[in-house]
């Protein structure tokens, strides 16, 4: 009689889930799934209340990226009621969204992931988290939760709630940036780049050099990806630009967010609350087969890094060019997911920069007049856990008659299974497994920072 | 029991994760409280999964789920202390929503009627169903201690465990959002509602003397009122201040609309009829409470039913 292996929760993730091994007479993988445990119902919650009141409701789907929903809830409000945001009203919203990009890769790097690395994937399970970092690494413990600070209190002073905010409005942003918190986040700024830019040798020299066999190996699969660039020039964007889907074999095609429909499918199985985005583009139907997948695709870091042609800022794009010449175009390997996070860790402090640096940012033109309207809009960012999708309907009052949410984490849903499947298959053989096994195959998924 | 560390289990139910992030954006506090506290179940820091006997269990999001339900009891088996930490936890939260949707809707448009699925597949194997109503944590375990907030401001936080810690009574009040906010209240003549896109809002002046609709005043203060300080209105997400919940002819619509007529010359009668006819945006963080939902006055079904019968009609 086979039995099942079940993980549960699956942590040091920011979501709720569940990992369950099936396997057979003689021990070995028969089956494996990741599924989430939880459903709320935001698409159902928010009909009916006036749009405007949406970009703060709607960031309560994620309390780790709730700028993302915030984002991109007030673009969409803007498409329903055809209103076009002051350029520093959006170019606020930008600087928001991308400084909280920044925090957010800091938390999930090295409070989340690190442990893993700096500890060992084998160590005991007890000690096996940023508490025992502190204890192993106290410096730099100590220097990641003061960049942690430094990033979320830039925000905090500025936008008043860095967790939930409410800053952004329908037509742009609720206040002007003073001089004065211009030049203190510059100050800031600067200090978090030098810090990723340390972060990123840190890691090439003592995780990805350390741990390439991991690497070469665990939770290794082979899918397309998702990601958005700068209609120009194809350049990484986080904020806007447009979507580019991308095969495994490196060709793409480029959409407008506002025809996602005609891209991407959703497929719902049994076994779990999340719905699997899928290209449906792509017209091969919906198939999680770990030789043979169907319409797979994965977004988020490595996915971003995989479909840019380039980044515009400069330290970004050297490391982009190391990467490139290491791991290929696109890159499939799972746990490069880390690296790409680093990679975009550097933009976004960059592009921090510059969006400081322009000229417009302290403007007091920060809010287009805004009249309620029957319509449509749909607002795309890109959420550190992939491209994130808010698509609404207006009634006449200016209430929302319906909503589609894509989540970024959802996305990554069908791929995270296979890179489970995966990495149990490999490494659970003949009944054998232990907590540093099963360990590993959680790994495979916290790669993806669900 | 100098010496020992105080034993902490934290788990999260149905919740978005936002107050397990503010756990750990005490940031340079967070180091001091790891010298007097040991953390043993926290599913977003350690891999510690089962639920070890602790002093201290801080429980984020709300019932949802057989699986939130059977969390809430084991953590409350093996914890002395349980702190219901956050809105959701304290009141249901903004997926509290429930009340006002049943879970077939939920997942009839989430699933079926949805532009993207074109599916008739519902997820009902290896899943814990839905209940049938989502709940605030003290529906089904006893509750020690409440913090809401949504999240708890970190002023709050520290505050609340440093006093467990330290074995003495906690030093937070009661104030609303208002004792908070620089604004000044101040007799005007606005004579209609306005929706927050209507204008730009002055900065020094509240915003029911504008003719904003402020929940500032029926809010608990668990946040510093960064909201009104930073130019938005209070939506109320730290949910409802003690006399809402403890009297029963009062609530947040009954308040609002009679200190909003005060301040400007909008009948209170319009104002109220106007936050029932938004009573999902108004009563977003706290209608699954029994404390608001039981009141003879909360209606929230029906000003649902009538916004909607009159969109269609």
């Amino acid at each position: 009689m086979g039995k099942v292996l079940n993980i549960q929760p699956v942590t040091r993730i920011e979501g709720h889930a569940r990992i369950a091994v099936h396997l057979d007479d003689a021990g070995n993988v028969e089956n494996a799934y990741m599924s989430l445990m939880s459903l709320r119902g935001f698409e159902k919650f928010i009909e009916g209340r006036p749009a405007e009141e949406v970009p703060r409701i709607v960031n309560r789907i994620c309390g780790i990226c709730p700028w993302m929903h915030h984002t991109a809830g007030n673009k969409a409000v803007d498409g329903c009621f055809g209103v076009t945001p002051t350029e520093t009203g959006q170019k606020l919203r930008e600087l928001l969204q991308v400084m909280a990009h920044i925090n957010d890769k800091i938390l999930h790097f090295f409070f989340l992931a690190a442990p893993d690395f700096v500890l060992g994937p084998d160590a005991d399970y007890s000690v096996r988290n940023v508490i025992g970092v502190v204890k192993a690494a106290p410096e730099l413990a100590t220097q990641v939760v003061k960049m942690r600070q430094l990033g979320q209190m830039m925000i905090d002073r500025f936008a008043g709630k860095a967790i939930h905010p409410v800053a952004a409005v329908v037509g742009g942003f609720s206040k002007p940036l003073p001089e004065a918190e211009r030049q203190a986040m510059l100050r800031d700024t600067r200090t978090l780049l030098d810090f990723s830019l340390y972060a990123l040798d840190f890691a090439k020299n003592n995780v990805f050099s350390k741990y390439l066999g991991a690497i070469n190996q665990l939770g290794v699969i082979t899918t397309g990806f998702l990601g958005t660039v700068d209609p120009a020039d194809g350049s990484l964007r986080l904020f806007d630009g447009r979507q580019r889907l991308m095969k495994a074999d490196g060709s793409y095609v480029d959409f407008d967010g506002a025809d996602y429909l005609d891209y991407l499918g959703e497929h719902v199985e049994p076994w779990g609350y999340g719905k699997m985005p899928y290209a449906r583009s792509w017209n091969e139907g919906f198939s999680l087969d770990l030789d043979a997948p169907k319409g797979i695709y994965r977004a988020n870091t490595l996915a971003r890094i995989n479909v840019c042609d380039k980044i515009s800022t400069p330290h970004a794009q050297a490391a982009l060019e190391e990467f490139r010449a290491a791991f290929g175009r696109p890159a499939q390997a799972t746990l490069l997911y880390h690296y790409a996070r680093l990679i975009e860790l550097i933009y976004a402090c960059e592009r921090t920069m510059e969006l400081l640096n322009w000229d417009g940012i302290t403007d007091t033109d920060v809010r287009a007049k805004v009249e309620p309207k029957a319509g449509r809009g749909v607002g795309i960012v890109e959420a550190p856990r992939g491209t994130l999708i808010h698509d609404y309907h207006t009634d006449a009052d200016g209430c929302i008659a319906s909503a589609n949410l894509i989540v970024g984490t959802t996305h990554n849903i069908g791929p995270m299974n296979m890179s489970v499947k995966q990495a149990a298959t490999s490494l659970i053989k003949d009944g054998h497994y232990d907590q540093g096994i099963l360990n590993k195959v959680e790994m495979a998924v916290r790669a993806y920072d669900p | 029991m100098s010496g020992e560390k105080i034993r902490l289990n934290t788990e999260w139910l149905c919740d978005c994760g936002g107050c397990h992030v503010a756990l750990v954006d005490l940031h340079e506090k967070i180091l001091n409280v790891l010298d007097s506290v040991t953390i043993q179940h926290c599913p977003v820091l350690t891999d510690i999964k089962d639920y070890p006997e602790a002093d201290i269990g801080i429980l984020t999001g709300s019932i949802r789920t057989e699986h939130d339900r059977h969390a809430a009891g084991e953590m409350r088996k093996k914890c002395k202390t349980i702190i219901a930490f956050g809105t959701c936890a304290v009141y249901g939260g903004l997926h509290g929503a429930g009340l006002a949707h049943s879970r077939e809707e939920i997942v009839d448009r989430v699933y079926r009627h949805n532009p993207t699925t074109r599916t008739d597949t519902v997820p009902d194997s290896e899943v814990t169903e839905l209940a049938k109503l989502v709940t605030p944590v003290d529906e089904v375990i006893d509750v020690d201690l409440y913090l809401p907030g949504c999240p708890p401001h970190a002023h709050f936080i520290f505050e609340s465990l440093a006093t467990l810690i330290e074995q003495r009574a906690p030093r937070v009040t009661q104030d609303t959002v208002c004792a908070r906010c620089n604004r000044q209240m101040v007799k005007s003549e606005v004579n209609a509602i306005k929706k927050s896109l209507d204008g730009v809002p002055d900065d020094n002046i509240c915003f029911l003397s504008q003719g904003y609709i402020c929940l500032g005043s029926v809010t608990l203060d668990r946040c510093l009122a960064p909201c009104p300080n930073h130019g938005v209105a209070c939506t109320g997400c730290a949910g409802p201040t003690m006399q809402i919940l403890t009297e029963p002819n009062r609530d947040i619509r009954t308040e609002v609309s009679d200190r909003m007529s005060r301040l400007t010359a909008i009948d209170g009668e319009t104002i109220k009829t106007h936050m029932e006819r938004t009573a999902k945006t108004q009563y977003a963080y706290a209608m699954a409470t029994k404390m608001i939902g039981n009141k003879p006055t909360f209606l929230i079904k029906k000003w649902i039913a009538d916004v909607e019968a009159g969109a269609h009609g």
